[in-house]
Order: structure tokens, then C-alpha cells, then sequence
């Protein structure tokens, strides 16, 4: 009996101590500084990891409010097959097929296949110079998105003509994985160009194409001189355009 | 009278318990896996932290991968988790938050850790009561403040202040 209460003091006087030294920490008032380069650093892995918000926070008072909401298995945002997410542009619906060369080049079924381009202006989404994301979660990755192969090896997304901008044609990137992620290709989707193509029709939309770089100045699509990357596009500005492209990958 | 900003830093990783946790933990990993291949697809390297010393560009990683938690941020209807007023309430709204990599591993889940910064709304900070601010939000209602006492738990911190 009396060595229970002991050990409960020990445990007690322990638990105390780990208090202490987490309270103490400085961790706790850098929590917030974005020092990105002493936060990446791997021998700083055990300092964060002394306390989980909630693991550490056991001298303030208990949650007492009805459990809930419950969390339910959300995918992640990418997976759409419209990426517009507001932006304004010509329509375009990009139709992709992946073709294995490992089986007569038919169509890859069940293949994960990410796009992402710029917008009219020529910018990509990503995070800026503030700290802080805007209020509309969902807009924040526009002209990004995810969709699974179907049994033709086909994806389709809708979205606008993409812009361009300073030593680039007009491109869209491409990242082709299998079903777990593995990836299989990285690659670029070039655009036709000359007049009555896209690129002319859409003229580089407010930037006009003073300083535009074509595809054989490109430092990416310069050597592909048989054209595969090079889709096809149709269409119109007044009735959106229609991108198709096929790609091969081995699977 | 001084207006603050609180950010709440919260670190998940392979200790984390709740369900939510787990979900954002385990399909961040995901999304990393496949995202990271794009920055180094000669396969040389297996640490975020590899990425990020050797790989310009990698830093986008931060912004790539948070996609897979924007449903899991939704979900939490705009409160703060974990923050709790001295009555065991959540009260804590948020509209802005960055997700972050501190580590990662493309062989090794168990070295995954990530972070979610929530920055709350803009608060006045009234007073100080013992260890506690007592804080509300900026709205007055007929001439009195719906207050509530917060204590600066670890990984919770003032972001910015006006005076």
C-alpha cells in the first residue's frame, strides 16, 4: 500500500517536471515564426515533437462541450475534374488519354493523372509573400486538378486557355501516376501554333504576344521534333476549345 | 485599446490520436509521396529536408500538399481546435491558416510531421486576469463585450497586435 503511494508520488513528481520543461520551453513563443530553414532541419524533429498542442496543454482546463463534428474521409482538392475555380478565359476542355507501351499501347485504365497550368495573366497558383491563406479554401489551388484514368485510358478537364509568360510557349504540365502514386511520367503538353491556331486566336488574351517565345525557341519542347507533345486543338474563343493529346507511358 | 491576432500552431504527426488527425496525417503522407516525386525524379533523395537544401523549387511542396487537408480544414467549421476559453468552450474562429511540412519521409510514414497555423480573427484584448487574456471579438453589442479568458497554452501565440 504504501509503495503504491510512492510510486503515485514518483510518477506525480515526474510528470511535474515534464511539465515544467514544456512549459519553460522556448518553442512555445517561436511556435508561430515562419523560420522555415530551422524548422526543415531534420535534427530539429525531437524539439517539436516534446509537445502536440494537446498533449501539452493538460494545466489548462479540460474540453467540456458535445463531441463533435465528426470527421468524415475527405480526398484532397485536386480531385475535380473542373479546375477552374473562377478564373476568367477562354473555355477549354483538355481530353488526355494515357496509352501503356507495354500493352500494345492501349488505353492505361485506373492511372492518376494531374494537371496544372496558368492562368490568363500567366501566374499559377501557389502561396504568396503573405503568411496567410485567402478566405476561399477552395480557389486557392485553381487550374489544378486530378482525375482517374477511365477503361480507355481517358481523362477530360475543363478549364481556360492558359495564358503565358516570359521564356515559356504555352504549355500545360502533366504528372501521370499509377493508381498508388508511384510515378510514371512527368511531361508538358505543347499547343499548335501559326495562323488560325489557338495561340493566335487567343493572341496571348491582354498581354498580346509581343516577347512570346514559340515552341522551337522553347527550352523544353526545342527538341521534340516530331511533335508528341504537341496536342490538338479546335475551337473557337466565342464557342471555348477543345484540347486532346495522347500519351504514352510505361506501365 | 489593443487588437490582436492569436496563431495556433498544430503539430500532427505519428503520436497524434484524434480521428481527424489520423485522417490529415495519413492522406498529407499520401500527397507528399506523389508530390515530392515531381521534385526529384532521379529518386536521390528520401527527406523533405534533403528536398528542401537540394532542390529549388521544393519549398512549393508546402503550398502542393495542402491540398489534401483543404475538406479536413473545411470540417472544422471555422474554430480553432484545441483552443479552449477557461469554461472548456472552443470560441476561436479562424478564416485564414497555412499548412506546413516540418519533416517527412518518402520511406518512412513515422517521420512525417506537419503543421496547420490557424490564424484567428481579429480579437481586443481587454485585459490580463491572472494567466488568462480576457479577449473579444471586435463587435461590440449594446455597449458591453461578450468576453472570454484564454490561456496562452504552448504552440498558441499572438500573431500581430494594434495598439
Amino acid at each position: 500500500m504504501y509503495q503504491q503511494t510512492d510510486q503515485r508520488m514518483e510518477r506525480l513528481g515526474f510528470i511535474k517536471s515534464l511539465l515544467v520543461g514544456a512549459v519553460s520551453a522556448p518553442v512555445v513563443f517561436e511556435a508561430c515564426k515562419k523560420d522555415a530553414a530551422a524548422e526543415l532541419a531534420e535534427d530539429t524533429a525531437s524539439a517539436t515533437n516534446t509537445g502536440s498542442g494537446t498533449s501539452t496543454s493538460s494545466c489548462t482546463v479540460a474540453p467540456t462541450e458535445t463531441e463533435g463534428p465528426f470527421p468524415t474521409k475527405s480526398p484532397s482538392s485536386y480531385l475535380r475534374s473542373d479546375i477552374t475555380d473562377g478564373k476568367t478565359g477562354y473555355a477549354m476542355t483538355a481530353k488526355i488519354t494515357i496509352a501503356n507501351v507495354n500493352n500494345s499501347c492501349l488505353g492505361l485504365a485506373g492511372a492518376l493523372v494531374d494537371i496544372w497550368h496558368c492562368d490568363a495573366e500567366g501566374n499559377y497558383s501557389e502561396y504568396g509573400g503573405t503568411q496567410m491563406q485567402s478566405t476561399n479554401y477552395q480557389s486557392v489551388h485553381f487550374l489544378r486538378g486530378r482525375q482517374v484514368t477511365d477503361t480507355n485510358g481517358l481523362v477530360t478537364f475543363k478549364s481556360i486557355f492558359p495564358g503565358w509568360y516570359q521564356g515559356r510557349a504555352t504549355h500545360i504540365h502533366v504528372h501521370i501516376y499509377k493508381a498508388d502514386g508511384t510515378s510514371l511520367k512527368v511531361t508538358q503538353i505543347a499547343f499548335p501554333e501559326g495562323s488560325g491556331s489557338a495561340v493566335a486566336l487567343v493572341n496571348g488574351y491582354s498581354k498580346g504576344m509581343s516577347g512570346y517565345t514559340y515552341n522551337k525557341s522553347d527550352n523544353v519542347f526545342s527538341d521534340d521534333s516530331t511533335g508528341l507533345q504537341i496536342a490538338s486543338v479546335t475551337g473557337s474563343k466565342a464557342e471555348g476549345f477543345e484540347l486532346s493529346i495522347r500519351l504514352s507511358v510505361s506501365a | 485599446m489593443k487588437v490582436i491576432t492569436l496563431c495556433y500552431r498544430k503539430v500532427i504527426d505519428s503520436s497524434s490520436e484524434t480521428l481527424w488527425e489520423k485522417m490529415v496525417f495519413e492522406d498529407s503522407y499520401a500527397e507528399f509521396r506523389m508530390q515530392s516525386q515531381y521534385f526529384d525524379q532521379e529518386k536521390k533523395y528520401q527527406h523533405f529536408g534533403e528536398l528542401i537544401q537540394n532542390v529549388p523549387g521544393a519549398e512549393r511542396l508546402h503550398f502542393l500538399v495542402s491540398a489534401s487537408v483543404t475538406g479536413y480544414i473545411t470540417q472544422l467549421n471555422s474554430l480553432i481546435p484545441d483552443v479552449l476559453d477557461n469554461q472548456g468552450r472552443r470560441f476561436l474562429k479562424f478564416h485564414n491558416y497555412r499548412f506546413e511540412i516540418i519533416n517527412s519521409s518518402m520511406k518512412d510514414i513515422s517521420k512525417h510531421q506537419v503543421a496547420i497555423n490557424f490564424f484567428s480573427n481579429k480579437l481586443v484584448w481587454h485585459d490580463t486576469v491572472a494567466d488568462q487574456l480576457l479577449i473579444s471579438e471586435e463587435i461590440q453589442q449594446d455597449e458591453s463585450f461578450q468576453t472570454h479568458l484564454l490561456k496562452l497554452i504552448p504552440f498558441l501565440s499572438i500573431d500581430t497586435l494594434k495598439v
